[in-house]
């Protein structure tokens, strides 16, 4: 086992010494594991003695002693390992600077048991060496003539592979070290993966043993593998300090044994955290909270490490740390322990700006920003919050916003059906139906498309495979594609897992239109039939149909699994159900998710502040997933509220929620805040077929706004090129805002903004119409563009430049003064 | 994506309001601050052979499929099922023989060489071979990889004003399978989507689109419009915190200087070559891309991919089925092949001559190949069993052949090669390294080709 780490803490007797330039930890002295069971004669396990502060360890104790009581029993080496000698208990004590503590140690070694197991050593070394890494024997294929399973996920075939497959020349009982299995992966003999295992390792010498012994198979009765878990599972560091972790893992027969040195290690956040040491060694590199996975056997625990920002800023304002409500108690808290300051609350001018295209997707009216900023009410932004939740265009924008989710578009659909199916989602957004049972509704619905629209969900989708990717993706965040022909790499969760879950899908029949989107009349009559599997292709026989995690579903008569789907996965007792759709909710007002990316709520996934997640889940829950009830918590928020105005106390942040992020509007608000500030519509009349062909549609009459659109494959060159989301899989990152030089080029030079601009019955014919002077112009067309009015400055300057235009010249320089203010970064973006 | 639906009215474009003075002043507005995104340059760090940074690359992709038994395969042993109408010619090359169709390239045939062994196991669809032959990979589980092109200007960024990554004339178009074309930045996100010209070359008054402002928009008031901006631009500091933002600055300022570069204008400006020049490309589409594809390398574009045609619906292409919608044999004696072979031999020609070919990699792919068994309608069908590609330039040695077909082109015969390699093989003459990986979604690292897959190593040695 390798075990050099430099260790940041140190115990003080030694601290000037061995300073590293990192702040020294101190604190109290505790030692993890605090108790220790070995039942193998040989077994090891790492004592880690760390300082704690406040409860969390805050570094290691460096220099710390370790002493057995009964060396007879258990011994133990001056890093801190422990080795098994006999049975009996003692207590190991570890000493730091005067303060100890012990840990309880206790060896019952059983010794029936054999020295070395295949399932619990010998394949963890060879996950550990990646030997059955996708690009290499783990791949579908296998390599070189060699397969193995991906991860080790089939222990029985891989035992075959290595000790029978290739005339079992890899295996020489006789000669352990000329077997095959120990020269190719030490490169004795070629290796195209070159050297993977070191001949003076302790896993070598544990190979060959297992050979020696006869290299004996997965043992039937063997306990399998519980859980795991790493120790710490939190810290709070500082930048530059060096620590590690412990990963042990947890038989179902009680036995716990010592993995770290087979256990993976991958940081969540590259940015702030380090795998220093393939051990189990982390670096802090950064400020935040981050997370360090350990991978052991498909298994995935996570040790979560706060490391707080210098903010050295010396702000001690305490006005910017509003509470309204549980947003901001979990925002706060975890700010004040990062050592960030939020920004203050934004102004009024910003702020109905900002709730309008959140919450409706649509700028405000100069009348109402003018009536808004004279309002001096107290209560006057929860009113403002009230009125744009309960109007018609907050149901056009969520419809909109939903319809991205479930897919609503013509190159999948006919017309009608897409009409239908944006008609049911509309109808429902409208009555706030809760997400629990819009969801339900789409999942168990049945009948014909036209009339219920929610049908057409299942026509998107057209065999159980892509239904079973879909759900999972949309409503609890997790892409399980890659557990269709393998064990998930990245994820638990299983082929067969997969093919369950799919399974639930395979009595759903539809009968009429047959799914070309280019012709035919859409009309499709959706049922569910009593019997009919779908099979597991490795096995050739159907997985019984089961949710992910979760028993399989008991067939009745009359059953349609879809129910038992539905109840399981709208259950408030699953994770990540609710998780995904507050998600999504925060993600849509704030640009980022609490776990980003929103469609990615995988285990090794953490969410940047998971109380906060939590919280917020416990809220949908108690308001019986009222959407409208959740937004309004948000919306309430101080954190919500916070200016985008970056403060020195967190020029930092990008992802803590110190203040309000700025983002690009997205393209259908974009192009409908254009048209509302010229005051000329767009006009929507074909559609992209699935072939590329087009079809003129006659749904949207003159003045029908982006966000009233039903379908993603309207044609239009503005929003593609801004980046809708075209709905061909459900993806959030099919939704792009990001900009790019072909926007830039388009709003600068293209007929979209001119045109607008030039034509004469326009936006720019009122704004003159009773002949205002340059001061008022420009204030009027401030208000109209970016809902606020000029700073003195910007008035002196434009006035300036207004002033030095002849007037025969005063409505092309109207025109050019809203082509400035259009294409400024303040209009382009939310902020 | 980038491309330049003709959502647009025409007319609108010009120049004559604009003369080049004015148009530095407007540059010189717009250079306070410039800094195209230097982490692209950072990125790129380690992963680029040295020497390499003044390659670039030119795709030809051979929208339809061309027949590679009557082109470059012949099988004049074969039953005349198989070796079709036509005969084969020697070249300039001994160890290659081309078609009678292709008497052009019979007389460059030292410069180029083919690899008549490609095969993809990808469905004999048009749209799967194009997004397998321009990615490397066949799209599954949601994962689009990125078209080569983007991967090369992520990875080494641009070389000044105009775009890395451009595609000519505009994006392909419908392929009847409705399959993702692989012609964008696939999970690199649309920053690395191509510049998609979207305009003709060959039409007597081309312009690129949105490249200028609108001809009522003058000087003066661009210039106006400029100042007005940047009182406003100036006035908000939150923006420069977040990275959106800063692009979206960074997109504006790279625009205004694409709009006002010279250099930018003078590539697209196809009338600043002689007649002499643009007639031996060819007065057509096809022939002038080729021609601007040269003045875009010779002006610091990395990677250009060129569409000789747009769909293999309602136009004569390499789609030679035999019958209406698609072509015939004899439309492609006639119109395609003389087209292709003159266009194609001017561009080899034309970048030996200005010492531009050892920089330069052209690659000429497609789709598939065609059945080695002619059909009754007198054509051929789609075959990704067996095809020939072909490849000069950018340290490739010519003259040569690499790979085997079986005696009716059916197979490959001896060194198989699949679409990866060919990835491969571009990124190696790019000076890329194709083991090194890509940030994949949810964080999955992406080889920049699958494991195993390696560039054709003879072609440089």
């Amino acid at each position: 086992m390798i075990r050099e780490f430099l260790f940041a803490g140190t115990c003080l007797s030694l601290g000037s010494l061995l300073s590293l330039g990192a702040t020294e930890s101190t604190g109290q002295l505790g030692v993890i594991p605090a108790s220790v069971a070995l039942h193998r004669s040989g077994q090891h396990q790492t004592l880690l003695p760390v300082f704690e502060q406040a409860g969390l360890p805050s570094g290691i104790a460096t220099g710390a002693t370790f002493t057995s009581k009964d060396p007879t029993i258990v011994s133990v080496s001056k890093e801190g390992l422990l080795t098994a000698c006999g049975n009996g208990t003692t207590t190991v004590s570890v000493e730091c600077n005067g303060s100890i503590t012990a840990s309880t140690v206790s060896v019952q070694i059983d010794s029936a048991e054999a020295q070395w197991s295949f399932n619990r050593h010998v394949l963890p070394i060879m996950s550990k060496a990646n030997c059955n890494g996708g690009g290499c024997h783990g791949a579908l294929a296998g390599k070189g003539g060699f397969r193995l399973s991906l991860g080790g996920y089939d222990p029985a075939s891989d035992y075959l592979n290595i000790t029978r497959d290739a005339l079992g020349r890899r295996i020489e009982s006789g000669d352990p070290l000329h077997s095959l299995f120990l020269t190719k992966p030490t490169s004795a003999t070629p290796h195209k993966g070159g050297r993977r295992l070191d001949p003076q390792s302790e896993d070598y010498r544990l190979l060959a043993e297992w050979i020696a012994s006869g290299a004996p198979g997965p043992i039937e009765k063997e306990a399998g593998l519980d859980h795991i878990e790493v120790l710490p599972a939190r810290w709070t560091l500082k930048k530059g300090q060096t620590v590690r972790l412990l990963v042990r893992a947890h038989y179902s027969d009680g036995r716990i044994e010592d993995v770290t040195q087979w256990a993976k290690f991958s940081s969540t956040d590259e940015t702030m955290l380090h795998v220093s040491n393939p051990n189990g060694g982390v670096e802090v590199t950064g400020y935040g909270e981050g997370a360090v996975t350990a991978w052991f056997s498909s298994r995935i625990v996570m040790s979560r490490i706060l490391s707080p920002f210098p903010n050295e800023s010396g702000e001690t304002s305490t006005d910017v740390w509003q509470v309204r409500n549980v947003v901001d108690e979990a925002v706060n808290t975890q700010l004040k322990q990062l050592n960030l300051t939020p920004s203050p609350i934004s102004d009024d001018a910003t702020f109905i700006r900002r709730a309008s295209v959140d919450v409706t997707g649509v700028l405000p009216t100069p009348a109402e920003t003018s009536a808004f900023l004279e309002d001096k009410s107290p209560g006057k932004r929860d009113a403002l919050i009230e009125q744009l939740i309960n109007s018609n265009e907050f149901t056009d924008y969520w419809t909109y916003r939903w319809s991205d989710l479930f897919l609503i578009s013509g190159s999948h659909l006919r017309p009608g059906a897409v009409k239908a199916y944006y008609q049911w989602l509309r109808s429902e957004v409208e009555k706030n139906t809760p997400w629990d049972a819009l969801v339900r509704h789409v999942l168990t619905a049945k009948g014909d498309s036209l009339e219920h629209g929610a049908t057409n969900f299942f026509a998107v989708h057209q065999e159980p495979e892509t239904m079973a990717e879909n759900v999972s993706q949309a409503f609890m965040g997790l892409s399980i594609n890659c557990a269709k022909c393998h064990n998930h790499p990245l994820e638990k969760w299983t082929n067969n897992q997969y093919y369950a879950f799919a399974n639930l899908f395979s009595r759903v029949r539809a009968k009429g239109w047959g799914g070309d989107a280019r012709q035919g009349d859409g009309k499709r009559t959706l049922y569910s039939v009593p019997s009919g599997e779908l099979l597991q292709p490795k096995t050739g026989r159907p997985q019984p149909a089961a949710p992910l995690d979760a028993p399989p579903v008991a067939d009745h008569e009359g059953t349609d699994r879809r129910e038992v789907l539905a109840d399981w996965l709208t259950s408030p007792s699953n994770p990540y159900f609710t998780r995904t759709i507050v998600n999504r909710v925060w993600a849509a007002y704030f640009g980022i998710g609490i776990v980003n990316s929103v469609d990615d709520l995988r285990a090794s996934n953490p969410a940047t502040n998971e109380v906060l997640l939590d919280r917020l889940c416990q809220l949908l829950i108690e308001k019986k997933y009222d959407l409208k009830g959740l937004m309004r918590v948000i919306l309430q928020s101080a954190t919500y509220q916070r200016s985008s105005e970056v403060t020195a106390g967190n020029k930092a942040d990008s992802r803590y929620f110190a203040r309000y992020y700025p983002r690009r509007l997205m393209a259908e608000v974009l192009s409908d805040a254009i048209c509302s500030v010229t005051g000329v519509p767009e006009e929507f009349n074909q559609v992209n077929l699935q072939d590329g062909s087009m079809e003129k549609t006659d749904f949207y009459p003159k003045g029908t706004r982006a966000l009233q659109l039903y379908d993603s494959a309207v044609r239009s060159y503005f929003l593609k090129t801004f980046g809708r989301n075209q709905r061909e899989i459900t993806c959030d990152c099919e939704r792009s805002n990001q900009p790019s030089i072909v926007q830039a080029l388009h709003l600068s030079n293209s007929a979209t903004l001119n045109g607008k601009l030039a034509i004469p019955e326009n936006a720019v014919k009122g704004l003159l119409a009773d002949e205002p002077n340059d001061s008022e112009l420009i204030k009027r067309t401030f208000l109209r563009c970016l809902s606020r009015p000029p700073k003195p400055a910007e008035l002196r300057e434009y006035t300036a430049l207004l002033a030095a235009t002849p007037q025969e010249e005063r409505r092309t320089v109207t025109e050019d003064l809203l082509w400035s203010l259009l294409t400024s970064r303040e209009f382009l973006f939310q902020h | 994506m980038f491309d330049f639906l003709s959502d647009r009215s025409g007319g609108l474009c010009g120049t004559s309001h604009l003369k080049r003075r004015e148009f530095l002043q407007i540059g010189a507005l717009s250079a306070l601050g410039l800094s195209w995104p230097q982490y692209l340059s950072a990125k790129s760090a380690g992963a680029v052979k040295a020497g390499h940074d003044e390659r670039s690359c030119i795709l030809i992709f051979n929208l339809g499929g061309p027949p590679h038994v009557d082109l470059w395969d012949m099988k004049p042993d074969a039953p005349a099922e198989v070796r079709g109408p036509f005969r084969p010619i020697r070249t300039n090359a001994p160890e290659i023989q081309l078609s009678e169709i292709l008497p052009m390239h019979a007389k460059i045939a030292d410069q180029f060489s083919l690899v008549r062994s490609c095969h993809h196991d990808g469905a004999a669809v048009h749209d799967a071979g194009w997004q397998i032959m321009q990615t490397g990979r066949r799209f599954t589980g949601g994962v689009q990889t990125p078209h080569m092109g983007a991967v090369a200007s992520h990875l080494l960024g641009k070389r000044n004003d105009l775009p890395p990554f451009m595609v000519l004339p505009e994006l392909m178009g419908r392929g009847g399978g409705n399959l993702p074309n692989g012609q964008a930045g696939g999970f690199l996100g649309k920053a690395f989507d191509p510049f998609s010209l979207m305009a003709d070359p060959s039409k007597p008054n081309f312009k690129v689109p949105d490249l200028l402002p609108p001809d009522l928009i003058g000087a003066v008031r661009m210039e106006r419009r400029q100042r007005m901006r940047e009182v406003v631009e100036g006035a908000i500091q939150q923006f420069e915190a977040s990275e959106d933002a800063r692009l979206m600055d960074e997109n504006f300022h790279a625009a205004f200087r694409l709009m006002t570069s010279e250099q930018a204008r003078s590539a697209f400006d196809l009338s600043k070559e002689p007649d002499s020049v643009r007639d031996r490309y060819g007065r057509n589409r096809f022939g002038q891309c080729c021609l601007l594809a040269r003045r875009l390398v010779e002006n610091g574009v990395r990677f250009i991919t060129l569409n000789t045609f747009l769909t293999v619906f309602g136009e004569t292409t390499w789609d030679i089925h035999g019958s209406k919608p698609f072509t015939s044999i004899d439309g492609m004696k006639n119109e395609v092949c003389p087209m292709y072979d003159q266009a194609y031999s001017a561009l080899i020609e034309d970048l030996k001559q200005r010492g531009m070919l050892a920089n330069t990699m052209v690659a000429a792919l497609s789709e598939f190949g065609r059945t080695p068994k002619v059909n009754p309608a007198g054509g051929r069908d789609h075959w990704p069993q067996c095809f020939t590609v072909s490849f000069a330039g950018g340290g490739v040695k010519g003259g040569r052949v690499i790979g085997k077909s079986d005696p009716v082109g059916g197979f490959p015969a001896e060194r198989p090669v699949m679409p990866g390699d060919l990835v491969a093989t571009i990124f190696h003459s790019l000076g890329l390294d194709h083991e090194s990986h890509l940030d994949g979604p949810a964080g999955r690292p992406f080889p920049l080709v699958d494991f195993g897959r390696q560039p054709i190593r003879e072609l440089f040695t």
